[in-house]
């Protein structure tokens, strides 16, 4: 969040520069840069729109770099545009470094933790472990009907014709489940009222809880600033 | 321990065609169309191993030969490499190493769509495979992959409900039954197919006294047809009672293979312990008795008789 | 537990599942249900352990009573801690929602809102009425069948019900995996004084850990009794149920006229 209003809401180049290198270096600490790459490269396509949109078409520019026929691409225009990329990246990578620093289980217990309620967190929780399940079951399904001699390879439209009987057995498998998985969360007392109990404890040290205040309270504050005018930034 | 089974079936004689239709002259030349008149072909592992992609190695160096007309039981732990093998007979898995050969071809460059007209695989778990909001049209979805119709088909039909014991309910919601009579089903749909390979994957559990029989007469009948039946298997009577050839695997590879008598005698013991099985009752009392090898209830009774007369 | 000229039809079904049935289930002891498929049994898990009709619907005459209280009359959440359920696809009975085996059989008290010591102090106990403290860190995701049974079972102990119903537990499992949830359902009982109630197909299983037999037949009792007397009961096999291995042994030898010694009874003891 903080990345979020650093990186849009202050002018210039100071704030997604700062967002971007406080970005990299904890995800550099958490040994997730590879996958960041990942995120980033999705960023792409924007950025690209945001580049060719800025340099050829930025109003009023006047300084061109090269004048090609009716294209003037300007060096104003280049300039906003690797600013605006810079905060897209800044801002998605910060997106990026939440999502994968932070083991879903720890996420679910806090958000619980603050109030969420059993079910929410159970139908996150759940959601997610069934899909490898699904994946499973649809691979066996597949299979179970290859065997029967089903062509899942020959022409579009054979195959076509095989979808219900590959799509058929994974939703009725999964509904026939229901009953018996509801039961079963019920023999567990899942129904009963009040709080339930969180084992897990995440290590919130008093420090890191004022660090939190203090980083989110100072960007509001330098946003604020920057857009009145009282301070200069680069 | 490594005896073939007693009995090799005989490969049917050109024209007697496995319930496909009696005109056809079955080709063995063309590679192309192994359709339902095709004769039954020898099964064999060369060799094979298996690993998942993530590593899991399933087989390690399976060497196994399947003559036409063998009815073969293979049994072991959860895990030891049971399903993975059968799943190569008709292509859902290929070999890592190795080859696997019907009628000494290999059958790698085969479809799986092809090879399931050869090769019919009931699976474990008939919610797999259930989609049709009819018993009939369910089991008449196999052979309808195969290109049969009509009349050919309706008989088909009939006659898989027939032997199942489910012709009353061809007209019902598959989820209308039990899970013992979807499992009555899902076999049904195999057996309407009539391929000249019958495997079944755990085809008793779950099921009653009624059902197991019922698998029982199945495996007999497809048996006494010519046609290869290989059903993997924890229920060591209905092996040793229904097939002439026990395979044991553990950890991917064959550690015993051969008759009932063979496989559960006193001397394999020590091998069937290791792979955490237990001979079937009837062989423990012979080998307490020291009547030798008594696989079954029968064999005990005449072993018995022997001693006494 | 007692179960008084119980009949129950689901919503919707013309027929009954359950016809007037009673049955007796006293702490520690363990009754096996045997049966055709569609007699009945699973309706009778769900009615016993006070599903039927509370969560599921349907129609109950007669009455089910815990400890002289009537299951009708309990929440979801009490039925769980006097009577627990399973069935027998493990798979579908763990949560999915945990990360390792602990949690999973912490999950029931902590729905309860118990303290954190007495959630970790249950856990533990009921890893170890089951035998698999050693399973504790393991993924539930990565287990195998008989191992998912057995961390399902520990879950549904940790809630101390003192009835146990289960429904067909060993069916999907090899014979080691079976041998090992009839050992841990026999030893509970003894230990834990539950009073458990299962349907088998396998009464060979049923021949070495229950104390009582009842045989089910298009949703009535057809008979009933001591274990032995039950399996050893001609009328068994008419009834669709399959006798033990030594029970069937047995009658085949004498009925091919051979004659039955001390010597044939021990060698398939």
């Amino acid at each position: 969040m903080v990345g979020a209003i650093v990186a849009f809401g202050l002018r210039g180049w100071s704030g997604p520069t700062l967002v971007f290198v406080a970005v990299v270096l904890s995800g550099a600490m958490a040994g997730a840069l590879r996958r960041m790459a990942l995120f980033a490269l999705a960023t792409i396509p924007l950025v690209i729109s945001i580049l060719l949109v800025n340099t050829f078409l930025y109003p009023n520019a006047r300084d061109a770099i090269v004048t090609v026929g009716p294209l003037s691409p300007t060096w104003t225009g280049a300039t906003a545009a690797l600013q605006a990329t810079l905060r897209v990246v800044a801002f998605g990578l910060s997106a990026a470094v939440f999502a994968l620093t932070t083991p879903i289980d720890d996420l679910l217990t806090e958000l619980e933790r603050c109030g969420l309620g059993r079910r929410g967190a159970f139908v996150v929780a759940a959601a997610l472990g069934a899909i490898p399940r699904t994946v499973e079951r649809s691979r066996e399904v597949v299979d179970a009907q290859r065997a029967r001699a089903l062509d899942t390879e020959g022409r579009p439209w054979r195959r076509l014709k095989g979808l219900v009987p590959l799509v058929g057995p994974v939703v009725f498998g999964a509904l026939g489940e229901v009953e018996e998985r509801t039961m079963a969360l019920e023999a567990r007392a899942f129904t009963a009222p009040g709080r339930r109990t969180l084992l897990r404890r995440l290590p919130d040290s008093g420090r890191q809880r004022l660090s939190r205040w203090a980083l989110l309270i100072g960007s509001i504050c330098l946003v604020a600033a920057s857009l009145a005018g009282a301070v200069k930034l680069p | 321990m490594t005896a073939p089974g007693s009995t090799p079936g005989v490969p049917l004689a050109a024209g007697s065609a496995v319930g496909g239709p009696a005109a056809a002259a079955p080709s063995t030349t063309d590679s192309a169309v192994l359709g339902p008149a095709a004769r039954v072909p020898s099964i064999e592992f060369e060799a094979v191993s298996f690993a998942y992609p993530d590593g899991t190695r399933a087989l390690s160096e399976v060497s196994l030969r399947i003559e036409p007309g063998e009815s073969v039981a293979i049994v072991g732990q959860n895990g030891s490499g049971k399903s993975t093998l059968v799943r190569h007979l008709n292509g859902l898995l290929r070999p890592t190493v190795g080859r696997v050969l019907l009628d000494g071809r290999d059958v790698r460059p085969i479809h799986v769509a092809r090879l399931s007209g050869l090769v019919g695989l009931a699976f474990q778990d008939p919610d797999r495979q259930l989609f049709a909001g009819r018993v009939a049209a369910e089991v008449e979805f196999g052979p309808r992959n195969l290109r049969i119709r009509g009349r050919e088909l309706a008989e088909r039909v009939r006659a898989a409900l027939e032997e199942v014991g489910l012709a009353a309910d061809a007209g019902t919601n598959p989820y209308d039954l039990g899970y013992s009579r979807r499992k009555l089903l899902a076999l049904a749909s195999i057996l309407a197919m009539r391929t000249p390979v019958l495997i079944l994957d755990e085809p008793t559990t779950g099921q009653d006294a009624r059902g197991v029989a019922r698998v029982r007469e199945a495996v007999a009948r497809a048996s006494g047809e010519g046609r290869t039946v290989i059903a993997i298997s924890h229920d060591m009577r209905f092996v040793a009672e229904s097939f002439r050839r026990v395979v044991v695997m553990r950890q991917g590879r064959v550690v015993l293979d051969g008759a009932p008598d063979g496989v559960f005698g006193g001397a394999a013991w020590a091998e069937l312990r290791a792979a955490n099985l237990e001979p079937p009752l009837p062989a423990v009392a012979g080998a307490r008795l020291g009547l030798g090898s008594t696989p079954t209830d029968a064999a005990l009774v005449a072993a018995l008789k022997r001693g006494a007369g | 537990m007692v179960v008084n000229a119980a009949s129950y039809s689901y919503a919707g079904a013309a027929q009954p599942s359950l016809r007037g049935l009673s049955l007796e289930l006293a702490p520690g002891r363990v009754v096996g249900v045997v049966g055709p498929n569609e007699s009945g049994k699973s309706t009778l898990c769900l009615v016993v352990a006070g599903r039927a009709p509370g969560v599921i619907g349907g129609r109950l005459e007669g009455s089910v009573r815990i400890d002289g209280v009537e299951t009708a009359s309990m929440r979801p959440h009490e039925l769980a801690q006097r009577c627990g359920l399973l069935f027998q696809n493990a798979a579908t009975q763990l949560s999915n929602t945990t990360a390792t085996v602990f949690e999973e059989v912490a999950f029931g008290p902590c729905n309860l809102g118990l303290p954190v010591a007495e959630v970790v102090a249950r856990a533990w106990q009921a890893l170890r009425a089951v035998g698999i403290e050693s399973l504790a860190s393991r993924d539930p995701a990565r287990i195998s069948g008989g191992q998912g049974q057995l961390v399902a079972l520990a879950s549904v102990m940790a809630l101390r019900p003192s009835y146990l119903v289960l429904d067909e537990p060993t069916s999907e499992l090899d014979p080691a995996g079976t041998r090992l949830v009839a050992g841990v359902l026999s030893r509970i009982a003894r230990e834990t004084r539950a009073g458990v109630l299962i349907v088998e197909h396998k009464t060979d299983v049923l021949a070495q850990i229950a104390d009582e037999i009842v045989v089910l037949e298009r949703g009535a009792v057809a008979l009933s009794g001591p274990a032995t007397a039950v399996l050893g009961d001609p009328r068994l096999a008419k009834l669709g149920v399959e006798p033990p291995a030594p029970v069937r042994l047995e009658r085949a030898v004498r009925t091919s006229g051979l004659e039955w010694s001390a010597a044939l009874a021990e060698a398939i003891e």
